[in-house]
């Protein structure tokens, strides 16, 4: 291995800086000034490149790993749809790194399964996946990821250790922290003048007010999970008595009233399609963006953390088996876990990235991020949320799925 | 008239009768029917989580059909025959007057035009036009807004989203033009005199329309009713983002099993049902249509009593002198009025997809009220935007010129001319992309150039495959019938049938097996030349479905001409190879450019297959797209699509004109593409 190993220092930072000026003076050349400011300035949702780029100027005070290690070739990724900032796995990252990359996406964690292990196990072509946590295990055992050299990403060190060694891989030798969030649900107050709290008001609430204009995840384990965390019962549950009585409830009870299984609903909020819906917090932020784009009041929506208990996933980064190109993926990794990227990635996604000191940086680097606290959550709150456990329950969530939307058709 | 010369050249010449369509088995037998014998075999099997292929084959057992049978799959099964029967439905009673009206009331001129803008819609992607239907059924979106505004309707909204209703209007939608030009066919090719006849004989208008011009238009009919009925059962695309919880359809939940549950077995159980009720509910279908018929041919003492009512009836107002009950023929209009609501319908979604590409919003199907043109920046890199235009322009803008230039000299033959405008086209597209490097540097926002392009070339050598496999089988099948056509147009038949997601697991599953096979697996495993692996096995996934298309419209197109010019050329000296260059390939040649056609559109817009088996570098629009519909998705999309649009018709009009060189007329071009 030949690449360039080097700590940077303000200055080269300043050289990432200037080219970013560089682009937009290019742009400006063209006559797109007046377009882009407009864009810029009436934009306040902060998923454009244009507001995330404005606050690369700052570099976080403090003790943090900057190293970036410079490669070459083509970096191919597969993660989720609308996931990262395009300038970081885009123009930034190959300016930065010297390689040229290409996004595709895929809709689960399933699909992404079915896609590397139809394969064969041979290569796929991609370098960097992005799993949530639990699905490690299976990937590990099934030989769909590689281990990291870890001596090639030496900016772990930047992760907060409550988001390193996680029960699906101890010593972080598959895979590291993207971000994580956790499930809640967000209501239109007009619509339902009850206030809701729990996810025992959230059932009510779908099989009441919301009756058919409520949407639940598009995933077995959260749409089970509603039921679980409502009635204080484990979400990872096998006890066979639980999971009849998740099924007679979601099945024969719950399911008349849902309008639809939707992970996503964000952009439907704003159409107007639903008033009540089980939401990740990212995307429920989203809505708030959207539900305004569309001319809509945001101020008329509430946000809820899902209690008493909910769910906390945590996206990460792993390079897939035979990756051809392994080197640029750790650069890229190590690369996206320095603060100031790691902060532009969070303004885009509005989901928690795990870095140290969050508040700390989110004050020096993003003090305009609006809706923080449907990203950062109170160590009480953190502490009811809790990660899935893939078992052997999950066929008969899947089933429990199906039957509900059969049921939900009918 | 058979001499004895005759017989013992054609027994020299014609070894298996199947020969021509070797090409075909082999490639079904081998990317077809042995992947899929796999899945079959698997729905046998047991789940097993823990492999990488997750299949127990340890203990078979017939245990996942019985699973298969129980209330859910039968309730969600019964609703997509439903929406399906209904649509096919839909789609012929709406279809029908628009082909009418281009078959028999309008001038040569007309009929292409109202056939070019029911195919048109169609070169936009199939994901996207669905998705824009979620724009006017919106309950906060102006159409809504304004009918809440108008007293029409309450204060909710419209409230279509996420119902069946909203999957039922959008499956019409996608589906209407594989209806109406199969019915345009039909009836384009029914003898005017037939018509004549039949009123010389004093039918009215219906009795004419029922007793002989609806009769002689079934084979379109049937076709038609083909085309839409068995995509429709098998999609799920339009119910996924349409449907909510009420609009769900088999396709969904199948595709659930294989992915969702990772439960082969099951989900390789349900479609292994799925295709034989499809196909029964297609014999009862057809059972039902041969019962009216019978009815109609042999005819009851009251049918008879009725049709001679009608006659009667008939003949007595003519003899009245009043033709019909209006005095003023009102029927031309209103085919015309009716035609021109079909065609904006056809047209609706697209102009709302343009619209949103200028949307200064970070959501494609939400306007912001804010127009921009920032999505349009991003895909082309900013300023290299307009340079890029200013060129094209130039280039177009000569090619012109010079055209109208040199129609002036009259040496310049006329051949020449005709191509000049092509030829500055592709002129301005090659040498302005080399002087940009835009190739490379224009599409320059997450991957989005590269899988416009790769689009492109997948389905490029996708329906060159296509057309070569479909139409030597198709002559094969029209000219060499025996017992093994019967094999054959049954697999066929089996392809256009079996669900996507089924071929698209088996393929996926199947390709790396292929990868060590000796010389076969080597462009599967290491690609060849500029095209990596992953694009060769696009062109194979591609290819199935698309070659099965070209078979049968091959067919169908020679199935109405003998062998006498076949015959005539090897009387007068011919090789067979000669005859087959020189009588049958001009013979099909229309047949093998609308099918390829035809191909192009399906190649370009496969999604399902194509996600599976694509790699990295490899992705193609619809395979990036349908990623980002889990998600939201942005109106740099829209931009991706409007760019897709214009390069498809670009080269939809290049064909064109090619083929009207070539001397074929309108309808003949809509004949071949629509199989008759």
């Amino acid at each position: 291995m030949t690449q360039e190993l080097r700590i940077l220092a303000p200055d080269s930072f300043r050289e990432k800086l200037n080219r970013r000026a560089f682009i937009k003076a290019g742009t400006a050349t063209a006559g797109m000034a007046v377009v882009l400011m407009a864009c810029g300035s009436s934009d306040s949702a902060p998923d454009t490149t244009e507001a995330a780029g404005g606050d690369g100027a700052k570099l976080a005070s403090g003790d943090w790993s900057r190293v970036i290690n410079k490669s070459s070739g083509t970096l191919a990724m597969y993660t989720w749809g609308d996931y990262d900032d395009p300038e970081l796995v885009g123009a930034l990252a190959e300016s930065n790194l010297d390689v040229k990359m290409k996004v595709d996406y895929f809709g689960s964690n399933e699909d992404l399964i079915t896609k590397l292990s139809a394969g064969g196990g041979k290569s796929s072509g991609f370098d960097i996946v992005v799993p949530t946590g639990p699905y490690i295990v299976q990937m590990v055992e099934k030989g769909l990821i590689q281990k990291f050299d870890k001596s090639l990403i030496p900016n772990m060190v930047n992760v907060d250790p409550a988001f390193l060694g996680q029960a699906w891989d101890k010593n972080n030798e598959y895979s590291v922290c993207k971000n994580w969030g956790c499930t809640g649900f967000f209501y239109d107050t007009t619509k339902i003048k009850k206030e809701l709290n729990t996810w025992q008001d959230f059932l009510e609430a779908c099989m009441g007010e919301a009756s058919g204009q409520c949407s639940l995840i598009d995933a077995a384990p959260n749409f089970a999970g509603a039921y679980f965390w409502a009635n204080g019962i484990d979400w990872n549950t096998e006890d066979k008595a639980s999971l009849d009585a998740a099924e007679k409830f979601l099945v024969d009870e719950l399911a008349p009233h849902i309008k639809a299984f939707d992970s996503y609903p964000s952009t439907k909020l704003a159409e107007g399609a639903y008033s009540l819906s089980q939401a990740w917090n990212g995307d429920a932020r989203q809505a708030y963006f959207r539900i305004k784009d569309a001319g809509g009041t945001p101020e008329n929506w509430r946000w809820v953390l899902g209690g008493p208990d909910t769910e906390l996933f945590m996206d990460t980064f792993c390079i897939a088996a035979g990756a051809p190109n392994a080197e640029a993926a750790h650069a890229w990794i190590n690369w996206i876990l320095i603060p100031e990227n790691s902060i532009q990635d969070l303004e885009y996604h509005g989901y928690h990235t795990g870095m140290k000191d969050m508040e700390k940086l989110i004050t020096e680097l993003a003090p305009d991020l609006v809706k923080g606290e449907i990203i950062f959550f109170s160590a009480e709150e953190v502490k009811t949320m809790h990660t899935q456990v893939l078992n052997t329950s999950i066929d008969r969530l899947v089933d429990i799925l199906n039957k509900a939307k059969s049921k939900a058709g009918a | 008239m058979d001499s004895p010369g005759i017989i013992s050249f054609r027994r020299k010449v014609r070894g298996p009768k199947f020969a021509l369509a070797l090409p075909s088995i082999i490639w079904y037998g081998l990317f077809f029917v042995v992947p899929i014998a796999f899945i079959v075999v698997y729905s046998f099997g047991t789940k097993d989580g823990s492999k990488l292929i997750p299949v127990d084959l340890g203990h078979l057992s017939g245990a996942n059909y019985a699973n298969v049978f129980d209330e859910t799959f039968f309730k969600v099964f019964k609703s997509t025959l439903r929406i399906s029967a209904i649509a096919t439905i839909a789609c012929l009673l709406i279809g029908l007057p628009v082909a009418y009206l281009a078959a028999f009331k309008v001038a040569e001129k007309w009929k292409a035009i109202i056939l070019a803008l029911v195919v048109v819609p169609s070169f936009t992607s199939f994901l996207i036009r669905t998705v824009a239907w979620r724009i006017p059924l919106a309950p906060n979106g102006f159409f809504s807004q304004w009918l809440v505004d108008m007293g029409w309707i309450g204060t909710q909204g419209i409230q279509v989203l996420e119902t069946p209703m909203a999957v039922q209007v959008a499956i019409v939608y996608n589906y209407l033009g594989f209806m109406i030009l199969p019915l345009f066919v039909a009836l384009d090719r029914i003898d005017v005199r037939m018509r004549e006849a039949s009123k010389d004989l004093g039918a009215g208008r219906i009795a004419t329309f029922f007793g002989v011009t609806l009769p002689l238009a079934g084979p379109g009919i049937i076709a038609g009713v083909l085309l839409t009925f068995i995509p429709m059962c098998g999609d799920y695309v339009t119910a996924t983002i349409l449907g909510g919880a009420k609009g769900n359809m088999i396709g969904s939940m199948i595709a659930s099993q294989f992915s969702g549950a990772q439960n082969w077995p099951l989900g390789s159980a349900m479609a292994v049902l799925m295709i034989g009720a499809v196909l029964l509910s297609m014999v009862v279908g057809a059972a039902l249509v041969w019962l009216v018929m019978w009815i109609v041919k042999h005819p009851s003492p009251m049918t008879i009593r009725v049709k001679h009512a009608w006659h009667v009836r008939s003949v007595a107002r003519m003899r009245a002198g009043k033709n019909s009950v209006l005095s003023f023929d009102f029927l031309p209009i209103l085919l015309k009025a009716w035609t021109a609501l079909v065609l904006v319908f056809l047209f609706i979604p697209i102009g709302l997809v343009v619209a949103h590409s200028f949307n200064g919003g970070s959501s494609f199907t939400i306007w912001s009220g804010q127009p921009g043109t920032k999505w349009w920046d991003e895909l082309f890199a900013g300023s290299v935007m307009w340079s890029v235009i200013a060129r094209f322009v130039v280039f177009v803008v000569v090619g012109i010129v010079t055209r109208i230039a040199l129609g002036r000299t009259t040496s310049i033959s006329k051949r020449i001319l005709n191509w000049t405008g092509p030829v500055a086209f592709l002129l301005a597209f090659v040498v302005n992309g080399m002087m940009t490097g835009w190739y490379e540097s224009i599409f320059d926002f997450a991957s989005i150039g590269d899988a416009i392009r790769n689009s492109f070339i997948a389905a490029f050598g996708a329906t060159i495959l296509a057309v070569f496999l479909g139409g030597f089988a198709g002559v094969a099948l029209a000219r060499r019938p025996g017992v093994w056509t019967k094999v054959f147009m049954a697999s066929v038949f089996l392809i256009l049938v079996t669900p996507e997601i089924m071929d698209a697991i088996a393929l996926a599953t199947w390709f790396p097996r292929v990868a060590d096979f000796p010389i076969i697996g080597y462009p599967f495993k290491n690609g060849w030349g500029p095209f990596n692996g992953g694009m060769n096995k696009l062109w194979v996934g591609q290819s199935l479905y698309a070659s099965a298309v070209v078979t049968l419209i091959v067919r169908a197109r020679l199935a109405g001409l003998d062998e006498s010019l076949e015959e005539a050329a090897a009387d007068l000296g011919a090789t067979p190879a000669r005859a087959f260059r020189q009588i049958t390939l001009p013979l099909i040649s229309s047949a093998l450019v609308a099918g390829g056609l035809l191909s192009f559109t399906l190649c370009l817009d496969n999604a399902v297959i194509s996600t599976l088996i694509s790699e990295a570098g490899s992705t193609t629009f619809p395979v990036a797209l349908i990623g980002a519909t889990r998600s939201t998705i942005k109106p740099f999309w829209g931009v991706g699509a409007v760019m897709l649009f214009c390069v498809t018709l670009g080269a939809l009009w290049f064909v064109t004109v090619v083929l009207r060189r070539s001397g074929s007329s309108s309808s003949e071009i809509a004949a071949t593409l629509a199989g008759s």
